[in-house]
């Protein structure tokens, strides 16, 4: 493929750019927030004490010197010790990344092997009562929040109906109940965007052909609609992902899943600079590495898109 | 179990029957194999540190009082027992001598002797071990080991309270040979005690894995194996508790509590919290510089209907800065008063011109935090004070705490550490204290003067004279003792502690389970 090694040389460079500017923001914006060293001690600590403790983590010198080390640092993979816990930052990041991946992972399977035949049945059978029911139930979806979710879901399901447990990560049943909080958003959007992509696509004067030709329905909508509605879909469905691993945060919290989502918000209120660093920094390679997948399969699925 | 009644029986054969009820899938805490008996705890927050010496919070001390034993040991009826320490006395003004338990052994099978004691002792004010309990010891001058089973504590001056502040955090006691050997860093993660339980596995943010210690000089604990796990949000811990999938929850709320009691196979056991919640009081800045404003509003705060209401009758009303329970806490003092007239009648008298009171507040932080402020900032309206409720976030507050930069009144949820007014009053609003914002020349005698008597005659009515000082100019204006509840498996029969400990040892926790 010829262009394809400038295309990936200005990718890896507007990523760089993107990196250097992500972990600087969050360098300014955790240091505007507060001092971690009242956290760290009794309330009753001399100030001796205070200094003592600031100058052991480092937070005593002037703002552009930790800036220069932290960058400095970061370049070399060292994101500093965390100041709660009293490890290397990076390991106690990526001890609870895979937790969620595993809840990210099955929440956009889920959400994708619920919402994609939905849309497409809803486009199909458009203002038949699925679809009115489907697209009722994914405007819920999409607006009620995750907390209230992930807590109805516990009463319901688990403590009424005694199907699942409440909280906690131990075997598969755990899963469900977090996955389908986190999906839910998701699997209403791809739905929604499902359905109008077909819709559209159902409108084309090659489906009318096709109709005309004397092709069956089934392969109407298999062959002729679904490749074409295929480019939005992807491209909602591969933010959706993204958004998935981010958005963690209060399903974490609410089921008490030990993963990054939950860290991340703790960090914050503990003032624990390396570890809130840490995590951004590694949220966002992997917010650009999902996007670069994206438009990578985008040109498979459009040629129009690898000839500009 | 020996002793099982009529009305047991019933019990199990209806659990019996519960647990035949179709979609009824007997959850892990239940399940498992032959007769290993289980206790899972739910609390708020994960660990942070095993190391005892390098935390003092809640979610900490729960676990490292039970996997380390300290010379005393603050029971859960606020008793001093012998923990390590079998007995001590006092030899003269400052010498205090330590005879410790003999056939001790650490998890790992090392012998405990006074050696560990010294060790940990001075391991916390040690300038290079950075423990983050140095001000803990500060009265002592020097410790001696004259032989395994002695040990000999010298202070500064008299130090009434030292077997009292042996008995709290930075009192736990560490093994001097193994952290010699592997250093603070294993030792923090790989920690080994003389305890009740000792350390099996930690999964972060998820669960702590301990095993009973069958050879616990106090007795074998009630049960095989203690799982605490870290359910921050309090639906979910609630929720995990009615199903049975955990046997124990701490901080539960008073709207939380009736819907545990309402469930068949679980309860709330509350112990009276051991400190108060006040809204301390910036003394420095007009008008809450004039005694009579303060009055005011302590008169004007209808602390009756916040327990009632607020609290569902969870808590008590306060008679002044010494917490009920505490030493000398005086029990002929009547409930501070609600007189919104005589409010109004003060602050007159003071010549106040309406000036805005902020009243800075955490909102869940500390248990009904922002409610109460609310509900107070309406009652001091009532009552003719312009009061101003400013929401902070935690780490802020702790902030303000450290710069002495509060507005007007907030909340502080002072603890009696060592359940006697030198451990909370003296330590908070004392000279040069976290909360020094206001001096009283004779205040300050009596609180010096009882924290270097040895004479307990002599220190009542210090404290005496202090809260009536204290009652007339309100560095701080108590509000309520709160009780704090746990939420309990009928089958566990357990004592909560009023400083938030764990108290899982064989004297204070029973599993009346087959």
């Amino acid at each position: 493929m010829r262009g394809l090694l400038p295309f990936l040389a200005s990718r890896v460079l507007r990523a760089a750019v993107a990196l250097w500017l992500v972990s600087t923001v969050v360098f300014v914006v955790m240091r505007l927030s507060g001092d971690p060293v009242p956290l760290l001690l009794p309330p009753d600590a001399p100030r001796n004490e205070i200094f003592r403790v600031r100058a052991e983590l480092g937070l005593d010198r002037p703002l552009p010197v930790q800036y220069a080390v932290f960058l400095g640092n970061a370049l070399r993979g060292d994101f500093g010790r965390s100041i709660h816990f009293r490890q290397p930052a990076l390991g106690v990041v990526l001890n609870r990344l895979p937790a969620t991946f595993e809840l990210g992972l099955t929440a956009f399977v889920l959400a994708a092997l619920i919402a994609l035949p939905i849309g497409v049945l809803s486009a199909v059978r458009r203002n038949s009562a699925v679809d009115q029911t489907a697209m009722g139930l994914a405007l819920v979806g999409q607006s009620a929040p995750t907390f209230f979710i992930g807590i109805l879901l516990i009463l319901v399901v688990s403590l009424k109906l005694g199907l699942l447990p409440t909280s906690g990560r131990e075997d598969w049943r755990n899963l469900i109940l977090p996955a389908l909080t986190l999906g839910a958003f998701a699997m209403a959007s791809i739905a929604r965007l499902t359905r109008s992509a077909v819709l559209e696509v159902l409108r084309a004067d090659y489906v009318r052909t096709a109709r005309a030709k004397g092709v069956s329905e089934t392969l109407v909508v298999v062959k002729h609609t679904l490749r074409n509605a295929a480019v939005p879909i992807v491209t909602i469905t591969g933010l959706q992902f993204g958004t998935l691993l981010g958005g963690a945060v209060v399903t974490e919290t609410v089921f008490a899943w030990p993963g990054i989502g939950r860290l991340a918000i703790q960090s914050i209120y503990n003032r624990d600079y390396p570890v809130v660093q840490c995590t951004v920094f590694l949220s966002a390679i992997l917010f650009i590495v999902i996007n670069f997948c994206i438009d990578l399969i985008y040109g498979l699925l459009d040629p129009r898109v690898r000839s500009s | 179990m020996a002793e099982m009644t009529r009305r047991d029986v019933l019990k199990l054969t209806a659990a019996g029957a519960a647990m035949a009820l179709p979609g009824m899938i007997p959850s892990p805490a239940h399940a498992q194999g032959a007769g290993k008996r289980e206790l899972v705890v739910a609390q708020g927050g994960d660990v942070a540190q095993f190391d005892p010496h390098m935390s003092t919070s809640s979610n900490d001390i729960r676990i490292s009082f039970n996997l380390f034993d300290n010379l005393t040991s603050r029971r859960p009826d606020g008793k001093l027992a012998p923990g390590l320490a079998t007995e001590w006395k006092l030899q003269g003004q400052t010498t205090w001598v330590f005879r410790l338990r003999s056939g001790v052994k650490w998890h790992n099978g090392d012998p405990f002797s006074s050696a560990d004691a010294k060790f940990s002792i001075e391991r916390t004010y040690d300038p290079n071990a950075k423990m983050r309990v140095n001000t803990v010891f500060t009265t002592v001058e020097r410790i001696e080991a004259p032989d395994p089973a002695t040990l000999i504590i010298h202070t500064k001056k008299p130090d009434p309270l030292l077997p009292a502040r042996l008995g709290f955090y930075g009192g736990q006691i560490v093994p001097k040979k193994y952290l010699d050997a592997v250093g603070p860093d294993t030792f923090n993660q790989k920690p080994i005690g003389t305890g009740p339980v000792r350390f099996v596995s930690w999964a972060k943010d998820d669960r702590v894995v301990l095993d009973a210690n069958p050879d616990y000089w106090g007795g074998r604990v009630d049960f095989d194996r203690l799982i605490v796990r870290a359910l921050p949000e309090m639906a979910p811990r609630v929720a995990a508790l009615l199903k049975g999938e955990v046997d124990l929850i701490t901080q539960v709320p008073p709207d939380q509590g009736e819907r545990i009691k309402a469930n068949a196979s679980t309860v709330v056991s509350g112990a009276l919290y051991g400190g108060l919640y006040v809204l301390a009081v910036n003394s420095k800045r007009p008008p809450l510089d004039n005694p009579l404003v303060k009055q005011a509003l302590s008169l004007a705060i209808d602390r009756e209907t916040i327990v009632k209401e607020l609290w569902r009758g969870r808590g008590v009303v306060p008679s002044g800065p010494i917490a009920k329970g505490d030493n000398h806490f005086d029990t002929s003092l009547p409930p501070l008063a609600y007189d919104p007239k005589e409010a109004r009648e003060r602050l007159r008298k003071a010549g106040y011109k309406n000036e805005e009171i902020v009243i800075e507040t955490t909102s869940g932080y500390m248990a009904g935090d922002k409610p109460m402020a609310e509900a107070i900032q309406a009652m001091w309206r009532d009552a003719g004070v312009n009061g101003k409720v400013e929401v902070l976030e935690y780490s802020v507050r702790a902030q303000k705490n450290r710069d002495r930069s509060f507005k007007g009144v907030w909340w502080s949820d002072p603890t009696s550490t060592l359940r006697d007014p030198d451990g909370m009053m003296w330590r908070l609003l004392g000279p040069g204290a976290p909360q020094d914002y206001w001096r009283h020349p004779e205040f300050d005698e009596l609180g010096n003067a009882a924290r270097f008597s040895v004479d307990e005659k002599f220190r009542a009515d210090a404290y005496k004279k202090m809260t009536r000082i204290a009652l007339e100019h309100f560095p701080w204006i108590p509000v309520i003792q709160p009780y704090e509840d746990y939420g309990l498996q009928k089958h566990v029969e357990w004592a909560p502690d009023p400083l938030q400990q764990l108290e899982i040892r064989r004297f204070n926790l029973k599993l009346r389970r087959a």
